[in-house]
């Protein structure tokens, strides 16, 4: 072998091939428009299926899967690198060219290179399904998130209810992929996922309920044109504490990742996944992640409000650029909690989702409730 | 409410870490830099000169191949052996018998040296004996007399954000 | 749910080299029979073919990251039987020695206690303040682990001259990282309600069971062997002893944190006090005890370790039997850990301070 193959190496072949043949591509269709009329249409009928105002690139790109797939990849770079200047070290570094960036798309081409194996005794149909369901539950949420007023991928009457909904598959693939491991740990792992999951859910509803009442809709959009003047944290700073905590529990994120506690139960429900499988999962959840923390921003945080600070004629991008930032700094915040604290126990952990938490929902909603009967809050009724 | 306030300072003492410098230093291309020139003993004395232990150095002329320093590794891990070398002819040495270590099996402990009365064998600075079989960990009297070449020049400093090698 | 027998065995992320036949009824433990062993290599019997100078090294490695204070009883012994006179550089100096191997083996404790209770960042800021303490020690003594330091008749080689600014630096850089641990992690809530009142050791079980160390000083007994039978320097130095009344988890933790701050200005004082002299008495390699038998005690970072040595006037010693304070702990873990949830084990068998491989020698 006369030289050394590096990634970088590979990205930069690849990357030239790629450039040249769109450009390729460009100059001749480019040519072939405004040269021959039958391609002009062509090109008109082109732009409306996958133009940017066309239902396939909302979903596929922008702010669909794509999107997702992207913050995903380097959120788990940018974790691995807080966590790490936090705990005064250097995270990955030498994949890429700034710092180790390329590090996640490094991992998952590993991944795809590994052998996909299964337990003898397992059952394989659930067993491969679980990575199909994680991508799903997680794609699925993204399509009512409200990036914007005019421009997003769907809305309807009841977005709240779809997404609790959706949220409400998320036990029965943790218990499907520990029943159909067939072995022991993931076995107690996918229960103690059950448990959490369970207990913390109700507080997550009511939470929710409350800020449904104060602004009168269940859509998603009308909720966060009712915060146009004050945020709904600023009202309802219990409820947002309590939302914020029964998130974190449905991610299975410290504190609350009892179902896969390293150092006792290997990886709790994910044990038996190798491969593409367990990187579907992962993948699944950190875009759960994304999703949720995008909820989070539309229930409590405002939406897309912001100061205008681009010029007039931009501000549907200016909208989604204030969701984006305070979706991000969510989940800057999420993993700051990371490095600080250890894991729940499971009583205690029960103990705190069944009592204290719903007592404290509970509180929130007649504080809710009571801001309405007085009539200080002048939104009520949706559009 | 309690509760609330230490979780607080918790989060606070993360944040304040994310600004303080890194501990960590990128190995092969910083070393760390050692204080002297590796340990030596004084027999005269009978006290050894602080240094660090890593691998050794043996002075061909003063060794008299008493074997003084085979005795003392039999115990410890059976290092040493004495081999003869014919064709290294040196006046105090009548038989030609130099030491052979192997550091695979080394433990770096330094009685060796503690137990030559010549000041024939010393140790010195290096540390990176890595190899790709076990065979040429075995070093022998002509390659352990060769003075290695390590050159180390980061060390821990403290300053106002925190320790850092530098 | 019936009972279950899980074997929390040698492959596992929570156990050391050790395993522990867990008796459990759903989730709660029944009972704990720890099953070590895996480790033993008759340390004792080999050493009755080595000789008193080589028998150093052996003995240190059965608890390496206190590889000093392991050394403090063997070479007391030695003197003992020769009747033998340290001088007082070399004593002030072995002080320094152990003092530094007690601050380094109590950061590993609380590295491995933050993995086993799920806090990531507790593993990595110890493992890396070691480092401060461990470049201390490579300076003095010349390597960074296995030091082999104390002969009997003294020190092997005198401490450098850079050795006592750096020492200063470091201890009031430690000083200020230990307050960051207080906050992040003995102060954190969760972990406050996962280790108080989780392994409860009473006063009256420590003295029944025979516990010995920072366990024993837990449960509210004032006993260390720096105080009660002085060796080395240590009755000219000023230092306290922690004790704490609870015999909970979370008082183990604490009692640790207290020695490490006691340790260090244990640490300075030495540097300030000690006089010069020679380090070592010229033996000239002759170390061999007339006949007769001895035992001797030093306060590890563990607790007691003791020798009882038996010479008959040899090169080699006739008999050495050598008890480490793990061995001592051993019969605690199956008593704290009757009624606790499975996933306490690992804390809980941490927090008593076994070292499985100097339990077995």
């Amino acid at each position: 072998m006369s030289e050394i193959r590096t990634f970088p190496d590979f990205l930069k072949r690849s990357s030239i091939v790629l450039g040249v043949s769109v450009l390729f591509i460009i100059i001749i269709f480019g040519a072939l428009i405004y040269t021959i009329p039958a391609v002009s249409n062509f090109k008109d009928v082109l732009l409306e299926l996958i133009g940017i105002n066309s239902l396939f690139f909302k979903i596929a790109v922008f702010p669909g899967y794509t999107w997702a797939a992207l913050i995903a990849t380097e959120i788990i770079w940018f974790e691995r690198k807080f966590i790490a200047k936090m705990q005064l070290r250097v995270g990955p570094l030498y994949a890429g060219m700034v710092g180790g960036i390329l590090q996640p798309i490094a991992d998952v081409i590993k991944l795809v290179f590994k052998e996909m194996i299964s337990p003898s005794k397992s059952d394989k149909l659930i067993f491969y399904s679980v990575p199909l369901l994680s991508s799903a539950i997680g794609a699925s949420l993204l399509a009512v998130l409200p990036v914007s007023d005019g421009w997003l991928i769907m809305r309807s009457d009841v977005s709240m209810l779809i997404v609790f909904a959706v949220i409400g598959f998320v036990p029965i693939s943790v218990l499907l992929a520990g029943w159909a491991s067939n072995s022991k740990f993931p076995f107690i792992g996918a229960l103690r996922g059950l448990h959490q999951m369970i207990a913390f859910e109700i507080s997550m509803l009511i939470a929710a309920l409350s800020v449904v009442i104060l602004s009168g809709s269940l859509d998603l959009v009308n909720i966060v044109q009712a915060q146009s003047r004050i945020w709904f944290i600023v009202l309802m700073p219990i409820g947002a504490i309590v939302f914020f905590i029964t998130l974190l529990a449905e991610l299975e994120r410290i504190p609350f990742d009892l179902p896969h506690a390293e150092s006792e139960i290997v990886m709790g429900h994910q044990t038996e996944y190798s491969s593409m499988a367990f990187g579907s999962i992962q993948l699944g959840t950190y875009i759960r992640f994304y999703a949720l923390s995008g909820i989070f921003t539309t229930l409590f945080l405002g939406g897309w409000y912001g100061p205008q600070f681009l010029p007039a004629g931009f501000e549907i991008i200016n909208q989604i650029e204030w969701f984006t930032l305070k979706t991000l700094l969510v989940m800057v915040f999420i993993i700051i909690l990371r490095g600080v604290n250890p894991r729940f126990r499971l009583d205690l952990l029960l103990k705190f989702g069944w009592s204290r938490l719903l007592i404290l929902a509970f509180l929130n909603l007649f504080i809710a409730i009571f801001i309405l009967q007085m009539g200080w809050f002048p939104f009520t009724g949706g559009i | 409410m309690n509760y609330v306030f230490k979780l607080f300072s918790a989060i606070i003492s993360g944040i304040k870490h994310l600004f303080m410098r890194r501990l960590t230093f990128r190995y092969p291309n910083q070393k760390l830099k050692f204080h002297g020139d590796g340990y030596q003993y004084d027999p005269k004395e009978g006290v050894g000169i602080s240094g660090y232990r890593g691998r050794h150095i043996l002075y061909l002329e003063k060794c008299t191949g008493c074997s003084l320093c085979f005795m003392m590794c039999k115990g410890i891990s059976q290092a040493i052996q004495m081999i003869d070398l014919p064709n290294i002819q040196v006046p105090v040495n009548k038989k030609s018998s130099f030491p052979q270590i192997d550091y695979a099996k080394c433990v770096y402990c330094g009685f060796c040296v503690d137990a030559c009365p010549f000041k024939a064998l010393f140790e010195t600075n290096e540390y990176e004996m890595v190899s790709y079989d076990r065979e040429s960990l075995l070093f022998t009297p002509e390659q352990l007399a060769i003075k290695p070449k390590y050159k180390g020049t980061y060390e821990i400093k403290y300053g106002k954000r925190g320790a850092y090698h530098g | 749910m019936s009972e279950l027998t899980v074997t929390v065995g040698p492959q596992h992320p929570g156990s050391g080299h050790f395993a522990l036949i867990v008796k459990l009824d759903g989730d709660k433990i029944v009972e704990v029979i720890p099953d070590p062993g895996y480790v033993h290599r008759g340390d004792e019997k080999v050493s009755e073919n080595k000789n008193y100078i080589q028998n150093i090294p052996h003995f240190e490695r059965p608890a390496i990251l206190d590889a000093s204070n392991m050394l403090f009883p063997y070479v007391h012994a030695v003197e003992d039987l020769m009747k033998l006179e340290v001088p007082v550089r070399g004593q002030y100096i072995r002080v320094i020695m152990a003092e530094l191997n007690r601050i380094i083996s109590h950061l590993y404790y609380f590295a491995i206690y933050g993995i086993f209770v799920g806090h990531s960042t507790m593993f990595m800021w110890p493992v890396a303040d070691r480092e401060h303490f461990i470049d201390l020690a490579q300076m003095i003594s010349g390597q960074r682990v296995g030091f082999a330091f104390l002969l009997p008749g003294g020190v092997r080689n005198d401490i450098p001259e850079a050795v006592k600014e750096r020492a200063n630096e470091a201890c009031n850089y430690f000083e200020k990282r230990l307050i960051e641990y207080e906050r992040i992690f003995m102060n954190n809530p969760i972990f406050e309600k996962r280790a108080k009142g989780m392994g409860i050791l009473s006063k009256e079980d420590a003295i029944k069971l025979g516990v010995v160390g920072p366990t024993l000083r837990a449960s509210g007994i004032k006993s260390d062997i720096r105080k009660d039978e002085p060796y080395a320097v240590y009755d000219k130095l000023d230092f306290e002893i922690p004790v704490s009344k609870d015999g909970d988890s979370w008082a183990r933790a604490w009692i640790h944190i207290e020695e490490m701050r006691q340790s260090m200005s244990i640490i300075k004082q030495a540097l300030k006090d000690i006089p010069s002299g020679p380090v070592k008495l010229n033996l000239r390699g002759q170390v061999r005890p007339p006949p007769g038998e001895t035992f001797t005690r030093a306060e590890s970072s563990r607790g007691a370790v003791s020798f009882y040595l038996i010479s008959n006037g040899g090169m080699t010693p006739y008999r050495l039997r050598m008890i480490t304070p793990s061995f001592r702990n051993l019969r605690a873990i199956s008593h704290i850990t009757k009624g606790l949830l499975l996933a306490d084990l690992p804390p809980a068998f941490w927090s008593l301070d076994y070292w499985p491989v100097e339990a077995d020698r």
